[in-house]
């Protein structure tokens, strides 16, 4: 069976995915809307997929099984909610929702509807992580003690205004440390109590943010996040057990590197790829083949709500100084 | 030229053999010699490098200007008021003390007597430091909004890990030096502390993983990781680094990068080898400097003092769960 796919906004996101569909066994691009539709027409065009005037009517099409949510963040509810009621299964860029509430209303949307909810954590399908995951599980550092995972990229604010507008993007932790947030609950499981700090609404364009995470028997983990690192994306991690430790750091790690004269180009707001499979292709990979045998993602929406709830815990103890207790 | 004499108070820091090297090189001093109150574990050095081993502590106060301590944390306060009481400058060895008593006791009794008190913060005279001091001082970054400091090191061993002597583990041991950094580069005061430690590594009783987050007086916020996280396969004993983000630049620092990696096949291990400049012989050579012109020390005891406030609210945070403010101690 061949899902027919159909895409929800053609910025980053909805571009990435829309172009990772096209030769994907089980699965067909077939529609795509953004706001407004022409802009979403050049991804259309290269994706082989039909210009829907609006959200309504590429739920309602009769070939789309599989709605893709790539529209902003404070959208997430209203379109996900529009395409679980229409009866086709739903996969939301994280974060699932603006909210925990609108997250919650949309796992329930699905839940009434009975479809399938799966929420794009891309980050477990990079290699890098998931080798860590591995290792982590195996033992081979020992007891993990202490851990610290950074990510950064330029403003992206400059790019895509409504990442500067807090109420609408949420702010640095919302859209960029959400994602090592999800990754620490995936290798050490729910943490007992944080305490954070951030800039956001304070220095314009630049966000910037410091987490400590607390498990009751350890590890500590600190989580950085940072929309100032001018010269674009990077990411790192560091996991010490007490038998050893894991190191990467993405700009270290990358087997091509290109220099121009005249210097820098303009910032990378993700990695170049350097493997042939992308992590957002396994990604989707993964949720078509879950969903055409009928089983849920690897990344649920109850999954994915702890990790949005959690992002608000650290976003509560940011703004109020003070030691929340998760959990 | 005029040289300072200077001694050495105790032998029981793992930097004090390094200390002593560099004062017995440095042009300005005239190295007075050893007092150690284990004098078996250094007797064998000082003779082999012809430096006066001095039996009880009056003699080496006699004979010097200046000491440097490089003992037990816990034992500062006594060296240091023995050495005021002698009308002796001196630079200790950091943290500055144990606790806020001891701490405030040293700075009174050397300024009760006119010496100088000086606290061993080496890491002020890295020139990439002091070059982001110039950057922000002159305003390339604009201000300052947050910084992630990290001193991570290996547990040192020794007396290190025993409270009694060294008042904690790796957060009495590591916080200081970002602490002093952090005020000195911002020209800022901690105002309140955030932390978390554990003793998750070594099987110690003291912790060894602690992450420190700060609010600075001015606004900006940063953090310290003070563990002893470095693993024993590490190539080298740990690391100083800054990030930094201002509201015109991000800058990073990594005190220590300057090094050749060394692959060590003999060892089948590998090193980093350090080739930068040794910051324990500057530092040194600014205190002796400072007392010879009768200037204030580049770092004083009150900056010693500061920074240990900060890591004595890293505990009590730690241990209340909730953000403790310097105004509290």
């Amino acid at each position: 069976m061949t899902l027919g796919i159909g895409v929800i906004g053609a910025g980053f996101a909805g571009g990435t995915h829309a172009r990772a569909l096209r030769d994907m066994p089980g699965a067909k691009p077939v529609a795509i809307t953004a706001a407004p539709v022409e802009h979403a027409r050049a991804v259309a065009d290269e994706c082989g997929m039909r210009l829907e005037p609006d959200v309504a009517s590429l739920c309602a099409a009769a070939d789309v099984d599989v709605v893709i949510v790539a529209s902003p963040t404070y959208l997430h509810a209203d379109h996900a909610v529009a395409a679980a009621r229409a009866g086709k299964h739903v996969f939301c860029e994280k974060p699932l929702a603006r909210t925990p509430d609108q997250a919650r209303a949309i796992v329930r949307a699905c839940d009434d509807a009975g479809v399938r909810l799966g929420v794009g954590h891309v980050v477990r399908y990079f290699p890098e992580y998931r080798r860590a995951k591995e290792l982590i599980d195996e033992g081979a550092i020992g007891r993990a003690g202490i851990a610290t995972l950074t990510r950064g990229s330029f403003s992206v604010a400059s790019a895509r205004p409504w990442y500067q507008d807090a109420e609408k993007s949420g702010g640095v932790i919302l859209d960029l440390m959400l994602h090592d947030l999800d990754v620490v609950r995936w290798w050490f499981g729910e943490p007992e109590r944080v305490h954070a700090r951030r800039l956001t609404g304070r220095a314009g364009a630049l966000d910037y943010a410091l987490a400590t995470l607390r498990w009751t028997d350890g590890p500590i983990v600190q989580l950085e996040a940072s929309w100032a690192e001018h010269d674009g994306f990077r990411t790192s991690f560091e996991v010490r057990g007490d038998a050893g430790m894991l190191v990467h750091d993405s700009r270290a790690a990358s087997p091509l590197s290109t220099q121009v004269p005249g210097g820098a180009q303009a910032p990378a707001m993700i990695p170049v790829a350097t493997v042939h499979e992308t992590p957002y292709r396994r990604q989707l990979r993964d949720l078509i083949e879950h969903f055409g045998r009928g089983e849920d993602h690897h990344v649920t929406g109850r999954d994915a709500l702890r990790s949005l709830e959690l992002a608000f815990a650290v976003i509560e103890a940011a703004d109020t100084g003070a030691v929340v207790r998760w959990r | 030229m005029t040289r300072l004499r200077v001694g050495l108070v105790s032998w029981a820091h793992v930097h004090a053999p390094g200390i002593a090297a560099a004062l017995a090189a440095l042009d300005q001093v005239s190295f007075t010699g050893v007092y150690d109150e284990e004098p078996e574990r250094v007797r064998a050095t000082a003779v082999a490098r012809g430096w006066p081993l001095h039996e009880d502590l009056g003699s080496l106060l006699a004979a010097s200007e200046a000491v440097v301590i490089a003992s037990t944390n816990a034992d500062h306060r006594r060296y240091t008021e023995a050495a005021a009481r002698a009308g002796v400058h001196v630079l200790s060895e950091k943290p500055l003390a144990t606790t806020l008593d001891d701490g405030r006791a040293m700075v009174a009794a050397c300024r009760d007597v006119g010496v100088r008190l000086a606290t061993a913060f080496p890491v002020r005279e890295s020139r990439a430091v002091l070059a982001l001091r110039d950057a922000i001082r002159d305003g390339a970054l604009g201000r300052v909004l947050a910084v992630r400091g990290t001193n991570p090191g290996r547990y040192p061993g020794s007396w290190f890990g025993d409270r009694d002597k060294a008042g904690g583990g790796a957060v009495m041991d590591h916080t200081v030096h970002v602490a002093d950094l952090l005020r000195w580069l911002l020209e800022d005061e901690v105002e309140r502390v955030c932390a978390e430690t554990g003793s998750y590594l070594w099987g110690l009783d003291v912790e060894d993983c602690g992450i420190l987050t700060l609010d600075m007086r001015g606004g900006a916020f940063a953090s310290i990781d003070s563990s002893w996280s470095r693993p024993a396969t590490y190539p080298t004993w740990g690391t100083v680094t800054l990030h930094v983000v201002g509201e015109r630049a991000t800058v990073d620092v990594d005190v220590f990068r300057q090094g050749l990696l060394h692959y060590d096949d003999r060892a089948r291990r590998t090193r980093l080898v350090p080739w930068g400049e040794d910051l324990t012989r500057r530092m040194l050579a600014a205190f002796a400097d400072a007392i010879l012109a009768k200037k204030p020390v580049p770092v004083s005891g009150e900056d010693g003092l500061r920074a240990l406030e900060i890591a004595l609210a890293a505990y009590r945070s730690a241990s209340e769960g909730r953000a403790v403010e310097i105004s509290e101690l």
